[in-house]
């Protein structure tokens, strides 16, 4: 090994040191939630001690525990910050971090690897705000997300538009000519199987977008890259080698915010859930009151309802909030033609599209 | 000729080749640039210069084949991305030279057509490659080569299932000294006469003597080339690649001028039937 190459891994490792710290940094302000005081004594002499019976030659007891007592001061410090946290989908550098950044950018930003646990870690108050994405403009509704949607005590707070721009990344200085494998979300790499096809890749599916680049930067596998964000490279060091590797327009993904509580009413649309007797023109009957109103709606959709077979939830949006005389009598007389209603949030617009907001 | 199936004549309708919003085959096709991608700054220079001046597409070597293994090489990856640049800001459709198999897939990312540069003329496993790239091939003369040599070249790309196939005469070795190679200026007429491809000159690469591009590029348009290939430099005497050949962006737009202008006359000329055998 060269000096450039031996320099070059220590760069790495100390990039690494710093994903992990902030990664720590993330779990140390979740536990913080659990705690009725930032300092744990006894805690602190655990993780100390834990430190302590690890013999590596090279890291003394003295130094690493010095190095542990550091980290925990600033885990403090920031426990002891009023920082909003925010769980978002997937593992960090992902779209949905992506959503996390335009929506909160001062907060502390949580990977949650399930949907469910950013739904539950909100209503319970565990995170401040949670971010799921609710449909694709190119392949529609996440189902998962709307299901949850249909159970949830949480409300929508926000909403934002993200360009999805999937990037083929490697770790610096692999050779485009030696990839065989490419790892990424199954939805990712359907996204890009054009693309995939004419460099004769393999497709790995993977867990998470972001996951894949984690993964790459952290084992390097052999002739494998992956399709993930361009903030995905950035956090985990990796060479874009192309952009814009999706093969139909440009997309974007519709994310919402979500908190245990709505916020005072604005300007801007509402989301509600319902759903109606299974009778000729019920449906009909709802959406004429929208009509009549002259309501104008954004979005319309359906998912089959778990408990009656045959029968389906329908997601509706519209422009207005219920401030509106106007929203607030049609909300009133909807009571009385579905047969079940829920009010999901009141939230400004995000009127930047997701081609914009790439530029 | 024996064995020219695909590319001979036999009664077939001339190929117009279409890449991005430009054609070869209808009109008289400029395709212009450096010879080398060298930084961002050089090739978007260049490229707006050459859009002004009225070129129809936009040449540049990512990839550069050199006679000395020392030479600069090119910029790869990173001068394929500088031309997407270049392509994205001024609609120029991207013409560069590929030289090897496996990095066909990945120039053709960027490229509207895939250059076949005179050393890898008869390289028939990057011939099969080009083939199957779904792009238009730009296929240049072998410098030692014979037109049937050379149709059998573009009979292997065809042979893929790729029809658009331009070829381009870029001078031969011969005796002479003093031209980098000798332009065979008889070899558009001739090809006329043997296939229905496009033809075009470069007249660069087959003089090496600025002075001489342009009249051998007004040359190749009376001779009835489907265009012209030139290399412009911002900079030339700063060009990290055959430098002493490239015109400046000022030479190159007087010659379009006068080009199109003979283009006007030439096309009159024609449709009032003054121009035969």
């Amino acid at each position: 090994m060269k000096l450039e190459d031996i320099r070059r891994k220590v760069d790495k490792i100390d990039r690494e040191l710093l994903v992990l710290l902030h990664e720590r940094m993330g779990l140390a302000l979740r536990a913080r939630r659990f705690k009725e005081e930032v300092v744990d004594e006894a805690r602190e002499e655990a993780v100390l001690e834990r430190a302590g019976r690890l013999k590596l030659n090279l890291v003394e007891q003295s130094f690493g525990q010095q190095l542990l007592r550091t980290i925990i001061e600033e885990s403090k410090r920031l426990q002891g910050e009023a920082r909003e946290l925010v769980a978002f989908p997937g593992e960090h550098g992902s779209y949905g971090e992506v959503a996390a950044r335009r929506l909160a950018p001062t907060a502390a930003h949580a990977p949650c690897m399930e949907y469910a646990d950013v739904f539950t870690g909100v209503e319970e108050g565990f995170f401040d705000l949670g971010i799921v994405p609710v449909e694709h403009s190119l392949e529609g509704s996440v189902t998962q997300v709307n299901d949850l949607l249909t159970r949830t005590t949480a409300s929508v707070v926000a909403e934002v538009n993200v360009p999805v721009s999937h990037c083929l990344m490697a770790v610096e200085m692999s050779d485009y000519r030696d990839l065989r494998v490419v790892y990424s979300h199954p939805e990712a790499l359907a996204q890009c199987a054009g693309f995939i096809a004419r460099h004769k890749l393999e497709p790995r599916p993977f867990y998470d977008t972001a996951g894949a680049a984690k993964m790459l930067a952290r084992e390097n596998p052999r002739a494998a890259a992956a399709i993930a964000s361009p903030l995905a490279a950035e956090v985990y060091d990796l060479a874009i080698l192309k952009e814009g590797v999706d093969d139909g327009p440009p997309g974007s993904t519709r994310f919402l915010l979500l908190a245990k509580e709505p916020r005072p009413a604005t300007p801007g649309k509402c989301s509600i859930i319902f759903a109606t007797a299974h009778q000729a023109g019920r449906l009909f009957d709802v959406l004429r009151l929208f009509a009549e109103s002259d309501i104008n709606l954004t979005r319309i959709a359906s998912t089959p309802r778990r408990n009656d077979p045959g029968n389906y939830t329908f997601f509706l949006d519209f422009e207005g909030s219920p401030g509106e005389k106007k929203v607030a009598r049609v909300l009133k007389e909807l009571e009385t033609r579905t047969i079940e209603l829920k009010f999901l949030g009141n939230y400004p617009i995000d009127d930047v599209t997701g081609q914009k907001a790439a530029e | 000729m024996k064995n020219i199936k695909l590319a001979s004549v036999d009664g077939r309708e001339p190929t117009v080749v279409r890449a991005g919003a430009a054609s070869i085959g209808r009109g008289f096709a400029v395709i212009a640039g450096p010879c080398a991608v060298e930084t961002e700054e050089q090739t978007l220079v260049t490229a707006r210069a050459v859009k002004a001046a009225g070129a129809d597409l936009l040449r540049g070597g990512a990839f550069k084949p050199r006679t000395s293994p020392y030479a600069f090489q090119g910029l790869g990856m990173a001068g394929l991305k500088i031309l997407g640049q270049a392509r994205a800001e001024t609609g120029l459709p991207v013409v560069t030279e590929v030289l090897d198999p496996r990095d066909v897939s990945w120039v053709a990312e960027y490229a509207d057509v895939l250059q076949i540069g005179t050393r890898n003329m008869q390289n028939f496993a990057l011939l099969k490659e080009v083939g199957r790239a779904g792009k238009p091939v730009l296929l240049k003369r072998g410098m030692y080569s014979t037109l049937e040599e050379w149709l059998n070249c573009a009979e292997y790309i065809l042979g893929e299932g790729n029809p658009n196939v331009v070829l381009c005469e870029r001078g031969i070795r011969t005796f002479e000294q003093y031209t980098r190679n000798t332009l065979d200026l008889s070899a558009v007429p001739a090809l006329r006469e043997l296939t229905h491809l496009p033809v075009m000159v470069d007249p660069t690469h087959a003089t090496g003597r600025p002075g001489l591009i342009g009249p051998m590029s007004r040359g190749a348009l009376a001779v009835g080339a489907d265009g012209i290939m030139v290399e412009v430099h911002n900079n030339p005497s700063e060009a990290l690649c055959d430098a002493k050949q490239a015109l400046t962006i000022d030479r190159f737009t007087d010659l379009m001028r006068g080009l199109r202008k003979l283009e006007t006359f030439l096309a009159e000329a024609e449709s009032e039937g003054e121009v035969t055998g």
